[in-house]
């Protein structure tokens, strides 16, 4: 009895049965529940077994990959303690400049410019633990803003990962920094275009290389399209406000 | 019912899906302290919100590549909902004394909690199906493998060395057992009910 009703489900399943068995099979499940639920439960299981057969390769692929990530994100909780202790820092100084700015808008009626906006707040690339002397190199050419020596060390970082977003949004703001707008403008381009978390940075700085050119129209159409969750939606509307 | 609006943050399950290192360590980066902090504060430790966090994650994958999960809240309050779970089921399994916690009334309309429900239920079925499918007879097993692996049954009729109508009533019977298995076991009536 019960051999019969799985053999009826496979071909159910299949799609073997004639239209009458079909619709005998399909009042059946209407109207006898525990039918109902063992086929349920039948096809649950064969969805299941299709699929982790199916999928063992991808899935077996991003378990690894999770292991990496979970593995390094762990270990470096305990270097994390060290950028811990900058924060108030940090803090302090993202304040004073969000106060400064705060105090150039009230005062200042001129048309803004590109200088108004260029504080980048202090990039710390190491603090992931891998303590690589060309990182490090980066980090400093950048936070004291000697963007040649930037360009080059960022060149030669992408050179060997040139899928990091982080670095390419660094190296983009740096070509910015150069006044070289077309290879900046066109990372920005490709950064605000592929998802990530510099997507909308790479936005806010694209605007910000248009009004470097005093391409003001460009530089609000691009404005506009930044979000409102976003940390510089703030600044975007002021810079919009002025422009206008 | 309306169709429900699909939140943006799709894109972290999207992310997973299509294995993207990047989604991957933005999740660990944006929300991962926040599920460490309540574990430590709930006799955990980081080793065990390791665990946990890496365990929500493959659970949420297999949701999203069998079942196209569509994420209708904040991934944030979702995916703390799951690890929280996750963890107080982990809490209740090693201790023998009863756990208090403040258990998650599942109120109607709250999009995160009744996500997040469901993927639990959804993982905890896999493991249960995984378990019972070790329970089946060698002979089950290999046939089960063999027919999901290679598709066409003539083949796997062939491969075996037995006829086709013999490998195909087989597998019904060998799904048929599973079904049973699983049926009846107490754990199954909870999550179903």
């Amino acid at each position: 009895m019960e051999d019969q009703k799985y053999i009826l489900f496979e071909s159910y399943l299949s799609k073997e049965l004639s239209e009458d068995e079909i619709i005998a099979f399909e009042s059946r499940l209407k109207n006898e529940s525990d039918f109902n639920q063992a086929f349920n439960t039948y096809k649950e299981l064969t969805s299941f077994l299709e699929h982790k057969h199916d999928n063992e390769v991808a899935s077996t692929a991003f378990q690894n990959n999770l292991k990496t990530i979970s593995n390094t994100y762990f270990e470096n909780k305990e270097t994390d303690k060290k950028v811990v202790r900058f924060k108030p820092w940090q803090y302090a100084m993202a304040a004073s400049i969000v106060l400064l700015m705060g105090i150039f808008t009230f005062n200042n009626f001129s048309n803004p410019s590109f200088n108004d906006y260029n504080n980048y707040e202090t990039i710390s690339l190491t603090v992931r633990g891998e303590q690589e002397d060309l990182l490090k190199a980066a980090e400093n050419a950048f936070n004291n803003k000697d963007f040649a020596e930037a360009e080059v060390v960022f060149g030669e970082l992408l050179a060997k990962d040139d899928s990091n977003k982080e670095l390419q949004l660094y190296r983009s703001i740096t070509l910015l920094e150069l006044d070289k707008f077309d290879e900046a403008d066109s990372l920005f381009g490709r950064l605000s275009n592929s998802p990530s978390v510099y997507k909308n940075k790479a936005i806010w700085y694209l605007a910000l290389s248009k009004l470097k050119q005093k391409n003001h129209d460009a530089c609000l159409e691009i404005l506009k399209t930044i979000p409102e969750d976003v940390d510089d939606y703030i600044q975007a509307q002021e810079l919009i406000k002025k422009l206008d | 019912m309306s169709e429900k609006k699909i939140h943006e943050d799709q894109k972290y399950i999207d992310g997973l899906l299509k294995n993207n290192s990047f989604i991957i360590q933005a999740i660990y980066d944006k929300f991962a302290p926040k599920v460490i902090n309540y574990i430590k504060q709930n006799s955990g430790n980081s080793d065990k919100a390791q665990d946990i966090i890496q365990d929500t994650l493959i659970t949420i994958y297999n949701q999203a590549s069998e079942n196209k999960l569509q994420l209708t809240c904040p991934f944030d309050a979702y995916f703390f909902l799951l690890c929280k779970r996750k963890w107080l089921n982990e809490l209740k399994k090693s201790s023998s004394k009863e756990v208090t916690i403040n258990e998650d009334v599942l109120s109607k309309g709250d999009e995160a909690q009744e996500l997040a429900f469901e993927t639990s239920v959804f993982g905890e079925k896999q493991a249960l199906f995984t378990e019972m499918f070790q329970k089946l007879g060698t002979a089950c097993k290999d046939l089960l493998t063999a027919t999901f692996k290679i598709k066409s049954m003539e083949e796997v009729a062939k491969s075996l060395g037995v006829t086709y109508a013999y490998a195909r009533k087989k597998k019904s019977l060998c799904i048929g057992k599973l079904t049973e298995l699983v049926r009846e076991s107490p754990k199954f009536n909870r999550l179903n009910n």
